[in-house]
């Protein structure tokens, strides 16, 4: 032993105090990075040196390596909860745009404008002909029209932005998956079997919690250091090869579709969680909304115009035309390639032709045969059989039935419709279309609300068919599953409302695991700031004492000298 | 609240601070929350705050809502029946004016001078009557039933006509009742006549084309679709008819159901089904009456079932052919004379039901031509005021076949001028005196009806040429002479007996043949009417008459006192109604507002200890974030 080698033993102790140094400022100056890992440098003591038999003394310090403090397994758990708290905020995210577009409860929503649409119809029937009352009913038939059509414009909207959100994360996860793969490239070639580059691996975690957060992934790490990626039991990321992600949107059953497919193979992934996930989901419940939203809508514009185009109002018609044309007038009425929505049954109705000098009328029942025997009622053999009645004439024009008088001073209306063919060819009808997004008032009656049908007997100032309207509100209707209008629509708003609750919940509780798990990963990998001073200042002293060593070794290295 | 780990080995300086901050921010937010909730007063302002109470919430919005249309719908109703009060009190009390002019100026101290003043005061208020009957409130006549359109009582060159409508409005009030919200014009003027109801039972034949809905069914009380069973020597069928509108959709349902030998058909009235000689057995299926209804219950051997009248209604479409059970309607037509209007009805072959009652309303003689509420027979009423209507044959059976003739030889001679009868003395009533010159005296003591009146002139005259008969065009007795003689047919009453011109016998021959008139007119037995005689009596000064129209008058004022007590009772009713709706309002709001307001005194205490916490907060994150080992180096 040396007076010489105790001189590298303390330049060894710089260096490492030097290297320690320079670990523990990382660490200070990384203290409010969230993607962070502590690191802590790892010395060992230099072999021993042997100066004689039996003795050794020892040479110094070596630093074997600069590691990141991290639990791996925690990090997956952290990522898959990560995946869940992304997808349930996003869910009540957008569950609660989807209750704000109905607007329940604040008394103005579809559900208040379909109350006081009926509410006019029982006041009308105080005084059936007060043509105030009739502009009344018209007007709030109109806005109730606008309303659906209003909140079916925002589903469709928020579906639509829905998408094309959808799009841009799906185009993130792509890109996060392209970074991830090259990291991977980048750290199994700068790593070594004593250690890795942090930085790259601290990167790497970062873009793997982004992408989590997107989609639910599980990882694999490798040997070398790079980490696999899987989206269910399909590999994303292979090393330094990532499959890519993009979108494929199908139509079924009127629905659209996404699914998340790996670019390469075109394979669906299975996206149950995440912000994708979540999207994927919501949009599945925007259009189920929209289509119970069009069940509520078809149901009451039939039912509707069922009573009423059996109805008469003050005055008849002249000529009228069908709102609803067929596409091929040789079919029967209730065959479904007729392109009607709402399809007539086997019945009978009657046309009048009044003639409005004398008020009396001529009657003629006119069977719609659909019962299935004999030959059956098609638009062509209906417009035969309005032929046959005298006073009118009846015409196809554009696949629409049009009626007409054939004397200026006669008029035509209509009663006892059993078979509903009036209110699905859309004769003497109060609403057009058959969804929320079509539903209209009748043209003919804008301006003319004395062609409102609130009489059943003819009679100008009967109420019967305005209180059989009114009456609606609170009958079964079986194409909306044997519930009445009103309780169709409250149960629209309670499965939102339970949906957005719950989900709300959701968000709340899996967002408190992700807090837990975080807290658990700072305790393990986050950066003590007093932790780090103490280590400088352990640093300092160690690192004064080696110098005082180096200065030691010098002094007695120069009384030797001075001897010479 | 994230659960940190209880066991942990280091708290890092990042941890600190996101602890502190998450904790501020979750007070915060509900410090937000319990703020709207104080600001707004409601405790739930969007449905997924509390899906539960929402649910009911909606539900409580939907019934007051529905109760704000019925408290609308009382409110017409009531202003629209006090608007009839007042007008019924109107009528009452213009009819007791009517009364004490007739009773003041009945008696023989009265000269004609001051009769004729008080009928034109009596004009004065069957004008005043006419508008109280053509009252309106905003358009709305409320004497007119659904024709509420147009004032009820027309004047014109016929008289005083009722257009309105004989039937009383009624709207919603609850969930389940509806109350009227005006009275019969018709039955508190009186102004139609109760005659003439058909007598006949017209009994239409079925044909493939009559609706179910227009059948009275085996039991009448209508036909109840549903499922029924057909079976034949061991095979059989269940047959929908939900769907089934007409009696045709019913056969073809039966003779396409398959079952082997099966054949279903009309027969006149009702449905025969027959099996071909097999063991055919016709049953109900699904619990339902179909079978029964249609009159096809049963079984046979070898037979066939049903058949049974299932009562087809009258209805406009019904063609006159099929009407008697098949027979049809003579078409030679009838004869309808109103006060001065009189038309001659035809109708040709193939005409329906409303083709005749068109022919008849149309006729301009001011009557009423409609199918009865039973839907079996045809109604002709008169309601025009004071005139006389009679509805007679034109040379055929037509009026018979339908029953409508008003004077026929059936009729009840007690029934006879307006109720009036026919009086008859002992002794003999009138004398008949042949062209020959020879007489013979008729004694009516037995007589009931017109037709024992025309078998006891018959025997009188023991075939010496005078033959009376019921005439054929036109209604009254006929008395045709056969004996050739240079004289003149006539007809006088003997023993001061009335039952010759009672039987309107007291009319001159022409030729051979004497016409009687219609002793059986009818009239519409109304306050115009009463009124309109008061007034003829009080100008030919005819103490009877004046008797005769004020007892109609009497009878008048009892009936519209008894209407308006009714229409004093529903408004009754109405504010009864309508008092305990605002009870029940009261109690909705009430329940309401516990589920959807806030609970101010909790939300404001609740307030206070976020606002304590968020202290709390503060402080503690703002002392431990400021710890810092480097403060106390050096």
């Amino acid at each position: 032993m040396s007076l010489v080698s105790a001189l590298n033993l303390g330049s060894s102790a710089l260096a490492a105090q030097q290297a320690a140094i320079q670990v523990t400022g990382n660490n200070i100056a990384n203290a409010s990075n969230p993607d962070f890992t502590r690191q802590t440098a790892q010395f060992s003591a230099s072999p021993d040196h042997q100066i004689g038999p039996g003795l050794f003394v020892g040479t110094g310090v070596t630093l074997d390596g600069v590691t990141r403090q991290i639990d791996e397994a925690l990090s997956a758990r952290l990522r898959s909860s990560h995946s869940d708290a992304a997808a349930a905020s996003t869910n009540a995210d957008w569950l609660s745009r989807v209750e704000t577009t109905f607007n329940a409860l604040s008394g103005q929503d579809l559900g208040s404008q379909l109350n006081s649409f009926f509410n006019d119809w029982s006041t009308l029937a105080n005084n059936p002909q007060d043509e105030g009352q009739r502009q009344v009913v018209l007007q709030d038939g109109q806005s109730l029209a606008n309303q659906f059509n209003h909140v079916s414009t925002q589903l469709g909207q928020l579906l639509t932005d829905g998408n094309s959100q959808l799009q841009s994360l799906v185009q993130n996860a792509d890109s996060l998956s392209t970074d991830i793969a090259r990291l991977n490239v980048q750290i199994a070639a700068s790593s070594t079997s004593s250690g890795s580059n942090n930085g790259l691996a601290d990167q790497r975690d970062a873009d793997l919690k982004q992408l989590s957060q997107l989609i639910n992934i599980q990882t694999i790490p490798q040997e070398n250091g790079t980490v696999n990626v899987y989206a269910g039991s399909d590999p994303l990321i292979l090393a330094g090869q990532s499959q890519g992600l993009t979108t494929k949107q199908l139509t079924i059953n009127n629905q659209l579709v996404t699914s998340v497919v790996l670019k390469s193979d075109g394979g669906t992934i299975p996206v149950t969680s995440g912000r994708i996930g979540a999207l994927i989901n919501v949009q599945g419940q925007i259009q189920d909304t929209g289509k119970k939203l069009d069940t509520l809508a078809g149901g009451f514009i039939f039912e509707l115009n069922k009573v009423h185009s059996g109805g008469q109002g003050i005055k008849g018609y002249q000529n009228l035309t069908a709102t609803n044309a067929v596409s091929d007038p040789t079919l029967a009425l209730n065959d479904l390639n007729t392109g009607l929505k709402a399809s007539a049954t086997n019945g009978s109705f009657v046309v009048h032709v009044t003639s409005s000098v004398t008020g009396l009328s001529n009657s003629t029942l006119v069977p719609v045969n659909l019962s299935g025997q004999g030959t059956q009622t098609s638009l062509n053999s209906l417009v035969a059989s309005l032929n046959g009645v005298g006073g009118i004439s009846a015409s196809i024009v554009g696949g629409k039935l049009q009626l007409k008088t054939t004397n200026n001073l006669q008029t035509v209306s209509f009663s006892q419709d059993s078979s509903g063919v009036l209110a699905s060819l859309g004769l003497n009808t109060f609403f057009t279309g058959s969804t929320a997004a079509d539903i209209g008032i009748n043209q003919q009656l804008v301006g003319q609300p004395a062609l409102l049908a609130a009489s059943a007997n003819g009679d100008a100032g009967d109420n019967t068919t305005a209180k059989a309207i009114a009456a609606l509100q609170k009958n079964a209707v079986p194409s909306l599953g044997g519930v009445s209008v009103t309780d169709h629509y409250q149960s629209i708003i309670t499965g939102i409302a339970s949906a957005t609750a719950s989900a709300k919940t959701n968000a709340t509780a899996t967002q408190s695991v992700t807090d837990t798990l975080e807290s658990q990963k700072q305790a393990l990998s986050g950066v003590s700031i007093e932790e780090e001073t103490v280590h400088l200042l352990q640093q300092q002293h160690a690192f004064q004492a080696a110098a005082k060593l180096v200065s030691t070794v010098n002094d007695l290295l120069n009384k030797l000298m001075n001897i010479l | 609240m994230a659960i940190l780990p209880v066991p942990l080995a280091r708290v890092s300086t990042l941890l600190q601070g996101s602890v502190a901050t998450s904790a501020i921010a979750r007070v915060q937010e509900q410090l937000l929350q319990t703020e709207n909730q104080i600001s707004t007063g409601k405790r739930v302002n969007t449905p997924s705050d509390d899906p539960g109470a929402s649910s009911v919430i909606l539900q409580l919005n939907q019934t007051l809502s529905a109760r704000q249309a019925f408290a609308t719908n009382l409110q017409a109703a009531n202003s629209q029946l006090s608007e009839t009060d007042s007008a019924l009190s109107g009528v009452s009390d213009a009819l007791l004016q009517a009364q004490n002019l007739a009773s003041a100026n009945v008696s023989s101290t009265v000269n004609p001078d001051q009769r004729a003043a008080a009928a034109d005061q009596v004009k004065t208020l069957e004008n005043q009557l006419l508008s109280l009957g053509n009252t309106s409130i905003n358009g709305f006549y409320i004497f007119g039933g659904s024709r509420s359109t147009t004032p009820p009582f027309v004047s014109s060159s016929a008289g005083i006509q009722f257009v309105g409508a004989s039937n009383i409005l009624t709207n919603t009030v609850d969930e389940n009742s509806s109350l009227p919200l005006t009275v019969n014009g018709d039955q508190v003027f009186g102004a139609t006549s109760a005659r003439v109801t058909g007598t006949v039972n017209l009994n239409p034949v079925l044909t493939a084309t009559t609706r179910l809905s227009d059948l009275g069914g085996f039991a009448n009380d209508g036909v109840h679709v549903g499922s029924i069973v057909v079976s034949n020597n061991g095979t059989s069928a269940v047959i929908d008819l939900q769907h089934a509108d007409a009696v045709g959709d019913v056969i073809s349902a039966i003779n396409s159901a398959g079952v082997p030998g099966v054949t279903a058909n009309i027969t006149g009235s009702g449905i025969a089904i027959n099996g071909s000689g097999g063991n055919l057995q016709i049953g109900e299926a699904g619990g339902g009456s179909a079978a029964a209804d249609l009159g096809i219950l049963g079984t046979s051997v070898g037979g066939s079932v049903g058949g049974a009248n299932v009562h087809a209604r009258v209805t406009p479409f019904t063609t006159l052919a099929s009407l008697r059970g098949g027979l049809g309607i003579d078409p030679a037509g009838l004869q309808i004379t109103n006060g001065l209007q009189s038309a001659t009805i035809t109708v040709g072959p193939g005409s329906t039901v409303e083709d005749l009652l068109n022919a008849i309303n149309g006729s301009k003689t001011g009557v009423l031509a409609r199918i009865n509420a039973s839907g079996t027979g045809i109604d002709i009423v008169n309601p025009t005021q004071g005139t006389d209507l009679t509805i007679a044959e034109n040379g055929g059976t037509t009026a018979a076949d339908l029953g409508v003739r008003s004077f026929h030889p059936a009729s009840a001679l007690a029934d006879l001028n307006n109720g009036n009868g026919v009086h008859t003395v002992a002794g003999g009533d009138f004398t008949v005196t042949r062209k020959d010159g020879s007489v013979f005296t008729v004694s009516l003591a037995a007589a009931n009806t017109v037709q024992d009146v025309i078998n006891s002139i018959n025997a009188a005259d023991g075939g010496a040429g005078v033959t009376a008969s019921f005439a054929t065009t036109g209604n009254g007795i006929v008395l045709t002479d056969g004996t050739g003689g240079g004289g003149t047919l006539s007809v006088s009453a003997i023993n001061a007996s009335t039952a010759a011109a009672d039987l309107g016998l007291n009319t001159v021959a022409v030729g051979n043949t004497l016409t009687g008139r219609d002793a059986n007119p009818v009239a519409a037995n109304s306050i115009f009417s009463h009124l309109q005689q008061l007034e003829k009596a009080l100008r030919t000064s005819d103490p009877n008459g004046i008797t005769s129209a004020a007892g109609g008058l009497q009878d008048d004022y009892k009936r519209v006192t008894a209407i308006r007590g009714q229409a004093g009772a529903q408004i009754k009713e109405i504010s009864g109604r309508q008092s305990s709706m605002l009870d029940e309002n009261v109690a909705t709001q009430s329940l309401l507002s516990q589920l959807q307001d806030t609970d101010l005194t909790s939300a404001i205490s609740q307030f206070q200890q976020l606002q304590t916490a968020l202290q709390a907060s503060l402080a503690t994150a703002s002392k431990v974030l400021h710890l810092s080992l480097l403060d106390f180096l050096n």
